[in-house]
């Protein structure tokens, strides 16, 4: 008897605790959801279990105990994709000791309390891809985080996303050399001149090629420059200029390299060229006249509308932050896209599935559909308005921010 | 006798057909009649398929119901928005320098530096922005007067609205000075033109007692100043930080000057003090800010324009020109709009209040009959993204037309797009 009774209360501990654990389901009511992979759905239900979205549609019944989320005649969009952001780390991003650090990793120096991701989230980002600072010719391995978790590790959506090189003069800069004087400290190797940047990033490739010849102990370097050769691993590069641009294509020419172009504000200029290669483009940091910004030295040439361009050449384009924290956000980077020329459905999928696509996670994130990650933007009104505001962010079927 | 008589008569009235001939080869029109198919008024409620009647630049009518008669030139703009054209009530861009290095220099002016061909006026036009007072940069502390003019025209004479219109004080103290230097060199300044006035009221009573003519004329470098303090000047006072808005006040409480504050983004935190000064205000154009809650350690957003707003604070927005969306003056007001400002009164800070700010809302800054036929034609709402400036039109003259703007077609069309020669190896 006495044993009964202490059966049955533990079996009642047991329920309780158990209950509550049990999947979750949470019910999204929207007047409008725009699933970007397909047409929008007119006063639609989303149901998300376990984080995922496991039904979407109109006329959907909703479970017993679901929670629901009723977003009135507000419109839902999947949580943003920025494939340029602002680094969630404290300290420098620029590693100095050597110009070619490709076994360099951000996910390491990852801070989950860092004030830019708190940001973010609020102007309806959900997924971010990061890497390593710009003064590089080869910077180190980027990785896509989604703005969530206390530690690095619940943050991160999938490691060794992209190698970053940067063929841009700004690996140029930080050059240090008084004048008169021996250059006797570390900060005086950098290469001087676009021509030593070509240099380094081919004898690092041919490095990479030689050892995959030989037997030799593998050197880590290497064995990273190795996966990008075999396509493992895919490469951002920064090019700003046409020239830069042509130059890296040639650089990937010779080596068989799988190229994802990164800021490319001449993109226009060879938008016929990325469109045959299939070549895709991250665009921004976007300012009207670059001329005037530091970080714009080259290509002072602006088009508005490259974008526009671009995605009309065919050339998949993605419309990013560009590491720029105080930047404009991507959705206002969408809705000037859309004024300069873009199609609009285009610019839609340049801030969600297309750079989901280009950073190898759109099995996950990037549009509303079922067994996707439940990335859920909700906003007062349609996303290409300027008067319209993030209402509320859920991520994996996690309400992260709403207005008061 | 009575041939000469015929001379005369003939002699009247040739000169009348030449001068006839004349006012007919002047690119203004006398009378038009704009029919528009929504024209926001700011002045009062919106009219749909109204009409506009202009004679000589001067809005004579606005309403559904105006007669037009039947000598006025009709312009169709039936699938236009028309409302009265933006105003920028704070800007230092189009200027060759913004900053005298010098400290106290309030006998400068933004007239002698404002450059024709500077492509801020030329975007400005394009983007709707039909007067702006263009005032020295922050960086000077008696920094000179400024000079509103229309972004229109090859010269600063053939631009110009008015000329001697408010005057710059900076409190963002300049390099190597600090906050209390740069005040104390304020006081001291104004200390010795109290000094030089009362010597010069003695030697003009002196002159008066010993009935000799008196003709010395106040000090040119000074005369700003004194304007300053017989109100004939409006003093902008631009603080940089949220604590510099008391020093403002101070200073127009102790000179009775009439005041207009330039903020930095920071002010926000002085939104009490402002208010109960009951001052105009320019806003930053940096409208959002990020701040980290010490007691949560949450990063907070503030909306600039919302806390002015609920303070019941009046503002203008000021534009920058390098980043995306701050340099239009339609995205600031859409900015409050999204953030809960009133539609109407956020469309009043981009037209009337600065307008009034400036002192030309007697012209500008609203459609109302007797105010100057400035208008801009937009191909959709003003707070609308996708819509464009389609027609500018700056006392009853059409002086910008979208379809011939060819810089703009550049800007969003490649001058050329360079095919990449086939490597031959």
């Amino acid at each position: 008897m006495r044993n009964c009774i202490i059966l049955l209360t533990f079996l009642l501990f047991v329920l309780a605790f158990v209950a509550p654990g049990r999947a979750e389901i949470i019910a999204v009511k929207a007047g409008r959801i725009l699933t970007i992979s397909g047409e929008p759905v007119e006063n639609g239900v989303i149901l998300i279990e376990d984080g995922k979205i496991a039904e979407i549609g109109v006329g959907i019944e909703i479970p017993e105990g679901a929670a629901v989320i009723d977003a009135g005649k507000s419109v839902v969009m999947p949580g943003l994709v920025d494939a340029s952001a602002a680094a969630p780390v404290r300290g420098d991003l620029n590693e100095q000791s050597n110009e070619i650090t490709p076994t360099l990793r951000i996910s390491d120096a990852l801070d989950p309390q860092s004030k830019a991701l708190k940001r973010i989230v609020q102007t309806g980002v959900t997924t971010l891809f990061v890497s390593p600072g710009r003064r590089n010719v080869i910077g180190g391995l980027g990785v896509v985080v989604k703005p969530t978790g206390k530690i690095p590790q619940q943050m991160i959506l999938k490691d060794e996303a992209a190698l970053r090189v940067v063929m841009d003069l700004d690996s140029t800069q930080g050059n240090r050399i008084p004048r008169y004087q021996v250059p006797t400290d570390f900060y005086y190797r950098r290469p001087g001149t676009r021509m030593a940047i070509i240099w380094m990033l081919r004898k690092s490739f041919f490095d990479a090629q030689q050892q995959k010849d030989s037997e030799q102990t593998e050197d880590p370097n290497l064995a990273v420059l190795s996966a990008v050769l075999k396509d493992e691993i895919p490469i951002h590069v920064n090019a700003r200029r046409a020239i830069v641009i042509r130059a890296a294509l040639k650089v990937a020419d010779e080596y068989g390299l799988k190229l994802i172009l990164q800021e490319c504000t001449e993109g226009y200029k060879v938008a016929g060229q990325l469109a045959e290669r299939k070549i895709p483009v991250v665009l921004g940091p976007f300012y009207y006249y670059p001329g005037s910004m530091g970080q714009y030295r080259e290509g002072r040439k602006v088009n508005w509308n490259n974008a526009g361009i671009l995605s009309k050449a065919g050339v998949k384009v993605a419309l990013a932050s560009g590491e720029q924290a105080g930047a404009i956000d991507i959705l206002t980077a969408a809705i000037f896209a859309v004024r300069h020329g873009m199609d609009r459905d285009e610019a839609l999928k340049a801030i969600t599935i297309t750079p989901a696509e280009i950073l190898g996670v759109a099995d996950r994130v990037g549009s509303l559909e079922k067994g996707k990650d439940a990335d859920i933007v909700v906003l007062s009104g349609d996303p290409l308005n300027v008067t319209t505001r993030v209402e509320k962010v859920i991520l994996n079927g996690k309400t992260v921010y709403k207005i008061d | 006798m009575k041939s000469r008589s015929h001379i005369t008569f003939i002699s009247i009235l040739l000169t009348a057909c030449v001068l006839n001939a004349l006012a007919h080869a002047a690119p203004v029109r006398r009378k038009l009649a704009v029919k528009a198919g929504r024209i926001i008024t700011i002045a009062g409620k919106d009219v749909k398929n109204g009409v506009i009647l202009i004679k000589d630049g001067v809005i004579k009518a606005v309403g559904k119901e105006v007669e037009i008669p039947w000598d006025a030139f009709v312009i169709e703009a039936k699938d236009r928005v028309v409302m009265p054209g933006f105003v920028l009530a704070h800007t230092s861009s189009g200027l060759d320098r913004a900053n005298e290095n010098m400290p106290e220099v309030p006998f400068i002016s933004t007239f002698d530096s404002i450059d024709p061909i500077s492509t801020f006026f030329e975007d400005s036009l394009r983007d709707g922005v039909v007067t702006m007072l263009v005032l020295p940069g922050n960086n000077t502390l008696l920094g000179g007067t400024g000079t509103i003019v229309k972004p229109y025209g090859r010269t600063v004479e053939a631009m110009l609205i008015k000329r001697y219109t408010g005057l710059k004080i900076s409190l963002r103290p300049s390099q190597n000075t600090s906050r209390m230097g740069h005040m104390q060199r304020f006081r001291r300044y104004m200390s010795d033109l109290k000094d030089y006035l009362e010597d010069y009221e003695q030697k003009k009573a002196d002159a008066e007692e010993e009935k000799k003519p008196f003709d010395e004329e106040i000090d040119v470098t000074k005369q700003p100043m004194v304007d300053l303090l017989n109100k004939r000047l409006t003093a902008f006072v631009y603080c940089d930080r949220a604590a510099d808005v008391s020093k403002a006040i101070e200073i127009k409480n102790t000179h009775k000057l009439d005041t207009v504050l330039v903020l930095g983004p920071d002010c926000y935190k002085a939104v009490g003090l402002i208010a109960r000064s009951k001052l105009p205000v320019i806003l930053d154009s940096q409208l959002v800010i990020w701040e980290t809650n010490e007691q949560t350690n949450e990063e907070e957003m503030k909306v600039v324009p919302m806390i002015f707003h609920k303070a019941g604070v009046k503002f203008a927005f000021q534009i920058d020109t390098s980043q995306y969306g701050r340099r239009y003056l339609w995205y600031q007001a859409a900015t409050a709009v999204k953030y809960g400002m009133k539609r109407q009164e956020a469309l009043k800070s981009i037209t009337l209040y600065p307008a009034q700010f400036i002192g030309v809302d007697d012209r500008l800054g609203s459609i109302e009959a007797g105010k100057e036929a400035t208008l801009i034609f937009l191909t959709g709402d003003p707070l609308d993204a996708q819509s464009w400036v389609d027609q500018v039109m700056v006392a009853g003259e059409i002086v910008y037309e979208r379809a011939k703007d060819e810089r703009l077609k550049k800007l969003l069309e490649p001058p050329l797009i360079m095919q990449e020669p086939k490597d031959t190896d």
